[in-house]
């Protein structure tokens, strides 16, 4: 009888033991957490400690695109910012590829973060389920401290769908095309970034820089997730921009429409991409740019760092986007790349404002635009060498002073994440694997759009639809 | 060797009367956590599956069939499903029959078996992610090995892009799959051959029987129990499991290679449509039920439910 | 005579069967640890392949802990997963003793609870818990990894130690209860010693489960200091490039562990799975 009682003791104490050694385990990790925004920072450790008097206040900021240099760079910034405020901030973060999966299951579990970094794609849930907070009040004068752009489209385009501002750009990001210029000048291509080019051009320089032989191809083309996007801003050429009438019927099943969608999806299928690009995304296009396998990409000033990084100066260049065969207009896409939003979630709201506050900072912001490859939102700040004539950014700079931008309208304020993450892609992949044709493939698409743009001017009475948007 | 089991099953009863309550106590550790943890998530999805279950949507209502309806509307789906069976058979065949052909090469003992072992097992050890990066790396239609090597052995003209093409895109997820699994397949039958007695087949040896007769009329009664069981538990598991084809193909090219679970966690996350989630998984929990049930009445395997 | 030959012929296949297995198993180990060892413009070099470093670097493995802090997650990884293992191996002797000693009301029930449990599909079960765990305080700490993983891994180790159990002769135990020890008191002192290698083959089941499992780390933990090495892995796949070194640098680091413990368990893991192997 004894000895029964000491097993069922023993086993008891091992039960206990692997319980707390999980759970103490748990304790310190918390506190590392804490810390970890600040491992350099003293002050951390000691405000850590210091928890007893006034109310501390501790904010979480998420972070959707992490890597080394971001998240050095915030560390530093929230060890400076708790010195000045003594506000401590912890830094978290989630994978790209998570990224959207996460915020909505911190949404929908009412654990978001105080200050969460956005895409501009995700705004119509986040604002539909309500899971951030408008900004009109907090940044009340301080637009005018801000860029033409940032007020006359990042902004505006904000609040033609959601009738307020959600976000501040961390910074602002302008498409260009990044072109393996010693590929061009084997071929005797020229190319000048100052007179520009149209698209007809452009893809005449795809096809002359295709050489299957050498394993040259001329584009990155996008066929997975987000195919649709630079699609789009292309078939807008021939809409001035806009994607609905002012009744919501969509604009882009047009006869002009559906000969841009298969001269854009001719690039596949004509062979100037690679097989395999059927399945790219972000990634791969701008990773087999750099690699040296396909001649000219599409995309945000935000990939130059990584040619800098990777490549030799003589083999890329950057031109601006083509100009439209039908008006002469420069449709280019403008937008934050992880713009900066305040979570309903948060506590501290007032806090939360201090730090995007501080993060936007002409100083700290200047610092963080020249990490990251975008152009700068403080006037004050655009005056910087890197972003003039023959600096880097000149070509994005110099499309944002352009008199014939035009930037085109979005898809909708309605929530379109399943279209694009589905849809929207798998429709034109359909076509090019031959497996429907492409009125098929853009009607698909279009009507899907139009019908939900119906249901939402009939849910948002008040609404009007948005039309392309010009800096003049 | 049955006599005297039976005779454990009677003292066993005659105890297990004496002491009704200490199967509980044994079991109760175990099964409380996995109840609660298991059944709560178990019985939401049941439910939502007939809701408009969104997350952030605050107006949650049951909408009868609505979810079902959906599912079955879904022009991919029946696409879907084919993938899903295709995947599922060709994997489940594949690990077996190099399971089994590694477990019959491995009965024998023979020098550094215990080293060629762990060589040979590894692949188990190793994570999907690491394994679907491995596989879409190598595969890769431009620069992948795989192609070079066709092409150095002047198999091919042109190497296919795999991951990019219909029908082969599945296919590379499919091998992907094979080779982590055949290691499970190969220990589970390993153990099972080499729990055969060995008098036995020395007597079979005595009799003059051939390697093929022994293979079916001694090893394939002994180890089939085995056999059935792994099958059955890595079907439901493969079935289950979308990890690899995430990593490899996000299902592309449109769909081609989607299969259910794969398409169900795009659906959760890209609609946030957690409803129509839970009717697909409800669909693939019906269809693997049914499965097991008729696996296990067809292979004849006694103890239905045991695994 | 006709004996030793067909003995010959039998010799000749094993040998190249096994070498074909080999190969299986070394040619991807080898691309991903040579692909490990290579310089970054060499690796995306896509015009030429290289079998073999043509500049052997170490520079991957070095990022790898400059950039990551690889050594977090590894602490990480490893204390998740040794207690998950362990307390696995606890709750599965409990479980697999009870099924396989007792016959009572509702086994059968169990036993099928047990199978439904794999057929549920593993997002279906995250984000309920996910809400469970945020009301509990749980979110970003590894005891939701461990209750998680525990959850998960526990039905096929119970009913796989459960078939150990009913292959040790009940004499041995009774021959111990005429002693006058108790049923745990045996449990522990008679039938565990015999069953060694079933446990560390459970121990070993639970712990590759849980050592690779991604998408609850992702979904449950937000800070990097708490990821385990699946997650940290996959923040090298960037919105921009995929770091294909870095990432087959941290595959080789992730495998390492687990093909070191291979090695000295594998003998165990079959012996125990011999020793439980379902009865013919």
């Amino acid at each position: 009888m004894r000895k029964k009682r000491v097993t069922a003791l023993m086993l008891t104490a091992v039960l206990a033991l692997a319980a707390v050694g999980c759970g103490s385990e748990n304790n310190n990790a918390a506190g590392e957490g804490g810390s970890n925004a600040a491992q350099s920072g003293p002050e951390t450790a000691d405000s850590d400690v210091e928890q007893s008097g006034e109310a501390e206040v501790t904010l979480r900021f998420l972070d959707v695109s992490p890597s080394e240099t971001r998240q050095k760079y915030y560390e530093e910034i929230f060890v400076k910012f708790e010195e000045e405020t003594g506000i401590s901030v912890v830094y978290e973060s989630v994978p790209w590829d998570d990224a959207a999966n996460k915020i909505t299951v911190l949404g929908a579990s009412d654990q978001l973060p105080d200050v969460l970094t956005t895409h501009s794609g995700w705004l119509g849930q986040l604002t539909n389920s309500e899971w951030i907070i408008p900004l009109t009040d907090y940044l009340g004068e301080s637009t005018e401290d801000y860029t033409v752009a940032v007020n006359k489209l990042f902004w505006q385009s904000e609040k033609d769908r959601f009738g307020d501002i959600y976000t501040i750009p961390d910074g602002m990001m302008v498409k260009g095309i990044f072109v393996r210029k010693d590929w061009c000048e084997e071929l005797g291509i020229e190319l000048d970034p100052a007179k520009g080019w149209t698209y007809d051009e452009y893809f005449e320089v795809v096809e002359k820089l295709t050489d299957v032989e050498k394993k040259h191809y001329g584009v990155s083309y996008r066929g997975a997730r987000g195919a649709f996007d630079p699609l789009m801003t292309y078939l807008q050429n021939y809409t001035g921009g806009n994607t609905y009438d002012s009744e919501g019927n969509i604009l882009i099943k047009s006869d002009e429409c559906r000969e841009a969608f298969q001269k854009w999806t001719g690039l596949y299928l004509n062979g100037y991409a690679p097989e395999d690009s059927i399945n790219w995304g972000f990634t791969e296009m701008v990773d087999n740019f750099v690699g040296g396998l396909t001649g000219t990409l599409m995309n945000d000033s935000e990939v130059a760092p990584t040619c800098m990084e990777n490549m030799e100066d003589g083999q890329w260049m950057v031109m601006p986007v083509p100009k439209s065969e039908k008006d002469g207009k420069l449709y280019n896409l403008i937008n934050g790349s992880y713009s900066l939003s305040i979570s309903s979630d948060s506590k501290n709201p007032d806090a939360a404002w201090q730090l995007i506050e501080f993060l936007t900072r002409t100083d700290n912001s200047s610092n963080y635009c020249r990490l990251s490859g975008l152009i700068p939102i403080k006037k004050d700040a655009a005056e910087d060498e890197l972003y003039g004539e023959g600096g880097p950014y000149y070509t994005f700079t110099m499309q944002l002073n352009d008199p014939d931008l035009v930037v085109p309208a979005t898809i909708g304020a309605f929530d379109y994440t399943d279209m694009h993450q589905g849809m929207m892609h798998e429709e034109i992949q359909k076509y090019l694997l031959g497996d429907i044709d492409a009125d098929t493939a853009l009607n698909t698409i279009a009507d899907e759009l139009e019908s939900r743009m119906k249901d939402y001017i009939k849910e948002h009475p008040d609404t009007s639809v948005e039309n392309a948007l010009v800096m003049q | 060797m049955r006599k005297k089991e039976s005779d454990d099953k009677k003292t066993m009863g005659a105890l297990a009367r004496r002491r009704k309550n200490m199967p509980y106590y044994f079991l109760l550790p175990v099964l409380l956590p996995l109840v609660l943890l298991f059944g709560y998530p178990l019985i939401k999805s049941c439910i939502i599956a007939f809701q408009n279950y969104k997350l952030g949507n605050s107006n949650i209502y049951f909408n009868d069939f609505e979810n079902f309806r959906k599912l079955f509307e879904d022009r991919d789906f029946p696409l879907i499903l084919k993938n899903s069976l295709v995947y599922v058979t060709g994997s489940v065949a594949g690990q077996f029959l190099l399971g089994l052909g590694l477990a019959l090469a491995l009965r024998k003992k023979f020098p550094g078996r215990g080293l060629y072992q762990s060589i040979v097992f590894l692949p188990w050890a190793f994570s999907a992610f690491v394994v679907g990066l491995l596989f879409r790396w190598s595969f890769n239609g431009e620069y992948g090995v795989v192609n070079d090597l066709l092409l150095k052995l002047n198999i091919v003209e042109k190497g296919p892009a795999w991951l990019g093409t219909p029908g082969l895109s599945l296919l590379v997820v499919t091998i992907a799959m094979i080779w982590t699994g055949i290691p499970f397949f190969g220990i589970m039958i390993l153990a099972a051959l080499q729990s055969i007695p060995n008098d036995v087949f020395e007597a079979a040896d005595i009799d003059g029987c051939g390697i093929f007769r022994k293979f079916f009329s001694i090893t394939v009664p002994y180890i089939k129990p085995t056999i059935i069981i792994t099958i059955l538990l890595r079907t439901i598991w493969i079935f289950n499991s979308f990890d690899l084809i995430v990593i490899m193909t996000e299902g592309g090219p449109a769909n081609y290679s989607q299969t259910l679970p794969s398409y169900i966690y795009t659906k959760a996350f890209s609609a946030y449509d957690f409803g129509l989630a839970g009717a697909f998984g409800l669909m693939l929990m019906i269809i693997l039920g049914m499965y097991a049930v008729l696996f296990l009445k067809i292979s004849r395997y006694e103890e239905a439910g045991d695994f | 005579m006709t004996r030793t030959a067909s003995k010959r012929i039998e010799t000749v296949v094993r040998v190249v069967v096994l070498t074909f297995y080999g190969l299986l198993v070394v040619l991807p180990v080898y691309w991903m640890v040579i692909t490990s060892f290579k310089t970054n413009p060499e690796i995306v070099n896509t015009q030429h392949i290289t079998y073999f470093p043509e500049t052997v670097t170490l520079e991957n493995y070095q990022s790898l802990f400059r950039m990551l802090s690889y050594s977090t997650y590894l602490k990480n990884s490893i204390i998740v997963t040794l207690v998950t293992a362990v307390v696995i191996v606890f709750l599965s002797i409990l479980g697999g003793y009870g099924l396989a000693r007792f016959k009572f009301r509702g086994k059968g029930g169990v036993l099928i609870f047990f199978m439904l449990t794999q057929m549920i599909p593993c997002i279906l079960v995250i984000i309920p818990l996910y809400i469970v765990f945020s009301k509990m305080g749980l979110i970003n700490t590894r005891m939701a990894l461990f209750i998680y993983y525990v959850i998960t891994n526990c039905p096929f180790c119970v009913v796989t130690m459960r078939s150990f159990f009913e292959r040790i002769p009940y004499e041995l135990e009774e021959a111990a209860y005429v002693d006058g020890c108790g049923r745990l008191e045996t449990l522990w002192r008679v039938v565990l010693p015999v069953m060694f290698s079933g446990i560390v083959a459970v121990f070993v089941f639970a712990f590759i489960g849980a050592w690779n499992e991604l998408i609850a780390g992702t979904i449950f933990l937000n800070t990097p200091d708490m990821w385990t090495i699946p997650v940290g892995l996959k923040s090298l796949i960037g919105k921009y490039s995929v770091q294909w070194g870095a990432l087959m640098a941290g595959g080789v680091l992730a495998l390492l562990p687990t093909a070191i413990m291979f090695m000295f368990v594998q003998r165990y893991v079959v012996e125990g799975m011999t020793a439980g192997a379902v009865k013919g």
